[in-house]
């Protein structure tokens, strides 16, 4: 049942920022520039729940997005589906109870994605490089997903232990025993 | 000790809110447009203004008491008066934006009246930096084919790129991804026309020939070479002419005709009337 409330609550999630990000940030933008909250939200959803979530939600989110905007069916979804992934390893390094730890694993997250998925659009479609105006854009996006992160990071992080408590089984330390 | 920390990540969460809508503020108004300035001023002073005027207003001398019932009465008449009003006034508007929609669709329709054509409505926009995508509400089942042209009244949009039964994909001519063949209006020369990355949805204009004379504020028109663009279609004008050493690697930067961040209505060519008269 947690389980099935947890899932709800991802589908909920998607849906705030399908609206925010087709609605709300075409005004409210810096310089023209919107936040990219789904690689934030792949990257939650791996983090706190898991590798499997992780890309499988990843993976789903891109499908979506590619149906309804994309050039090219898949390429977002592997994105997504690789940040996923990534989510648990840093998890397994790095505290998910920073502020600034998460605010950093989001930047690198966008990076790769936004990276990526330029690449691999120069590749398919032949495009010109444009290396400072992809930066910036790039700059201005990183900070705008930082700052939304380091406003809603309390409400985040509860939600995060939520569902994290419906999926990871808890794993004792045994030695200390 | 937690509530101390409870405070400061209150404190730390509210200027991070205020450094973000300066931040947005401050980059609307230098983008030109001061409404959101004057709408966040607007909203922030507002209750105060009301509160001023209040204590103005009960200050001047006001309605008996013995009036109270009276008004009260009045009030709860004009109150449904006023309803009954805003209802007929609502149903007006969505007449008159039907109006206006179907006024555009024709005039549309006459402007493109060489093609044959299909009107629609932007209803998606991506959600990308990146990318300049629009969704439209007109797809397979309204005979929209992958490739084919789309307009608006003040020039070309883009081409559809993918076709769902009841909807399409565009990609914009400002899409990165996008090259069109274009001619230019008083040389009557073909160059080629790309998107760039940047938000400010400028387009580059190469393969200027060396030998062609092109002037700031000429307008370029679809060639009609490529295949998609049917020719004669208003793209832009030359914003400025970038002079290399090399001649052949100068470029232009032009100005689309269409805002495509407001655009809502289009049309999809399907063909046009030279080609039906052929089959």
């Amino acid at each position: 049942m947690k389980k099935f409330k947890s899932i709800l609550i991802i589908i909920l999630l998607f849906i705030i920022i399908y609206f925010l990000q087709c609605n709300f940030f075409s005004w409210f933008n810096i310089a023209g520039i919107m936040p990219n909250l789904y690689v934030v939200l792949v990257l939650f959803v791996g983090l706190f729940i898991g590798k499997k979530i992780g890309v499988v939600s990843g993976i789903i989110i891109g499908l979506i997005l590619d149906a309804l905007f994309g050039r090219d069916v898949g390429i977002t979804s592997i994105l997504l589906g690789a940040v996923g992934l990534a989510a648990e390893f840093l998890d397994r390094r790095y505290s998910k109870d920073s502020r600034i730890t998460i605010v950093i694993m989001a930047i690198a997250a966008t990076v790769f994605f936004e990276v990526a998925k330029y690449a691999i659009c120069y590749f398919m479609h032949g495009i010109e490089l444009e290396i400072m105006e992809f930066i910036r854009i790039l700059l201005i996006e990183n900070l705008f997903n930082s700052l939304l992160i380091i406003i809603v990071y309390a409400g985040m992080k509860k939600l995060g232990y939520y569902l994290e408590d419906g999926f990871k089984t808890k794993k004792f330390a045994t030695r200390y025993f | 000790m937690k509530n101390k920390f409870g405070k400061t990540n209150f404190i730390g969460v509210l200027i991070t809110t205020l450094i973000l809508v300066i931040i947005v503020v401050v980059s609307s108004v230098n983008a030109g447009s001061s409404s959101v300035f004057n709408q966040v001023v607007s909203a922030l002073f507002t209750p105060i203004q009301n509160g001023f005027a209040h204590i103005g207003y009960s200050m001047s001398g006001n309605p008996n008491i013995s009036d109270v019932d009276k008004l009260k009465q009045e009030n709860e008449q004009l109150k449904k008066e006023n309803e009954e009003l805003k209802n007929g006034q609502r149903e007006l508007e969505v007449i008159k934006k039907e109006n206006d929609t179907l006024k555009e669709y024709q005039n549309l329709k006459d402007k493109f009246s060489v093609f044959t054509t299909v009107p629609g409505m932007v209803i998606e926009r991506s959600y990308s930096n990146y990318d300049k995508i629009l969704v439209i509400n007109v797809g397979a089942a309204d005979g929209i084919k992958e490739n084919m042209a789309v307009a608006c009244g003040q020039g070309l949009v883009g081409h559809v790129i993918a076709v769902n039964e009841h909807t399409a994909k565009v990609q914009t001519i400002a899409d990165t991804a996008n090259t069109i063949s274009a001619n230019i209006s008083t040389s009557n020369q073909s160059i080629l026309v790309k998107g760039t990355i940047g938000v400010t949805q400028e387009l580059k204009a190469t393969s200027i020939p060396a030998e062609a004379t092109v002037m700031q504020g000429d307008t370029l028109t679809t060639s009609g070479l490529g295949g998609i663009y049917p020719k004669g279609i208003l793209i832009g004008t030359i914003k400025e002419i970038v002079n290399t050493k090399n001649q052949t690697d100068r470029y232009a930067t032009i100005i689309p005709s269409v805002n495509f961040n407001t655009v809502n209505t289009i049309l999809v060519i399907t063909s046009s009337t030279t080609e039906n008269k052929q089959e």
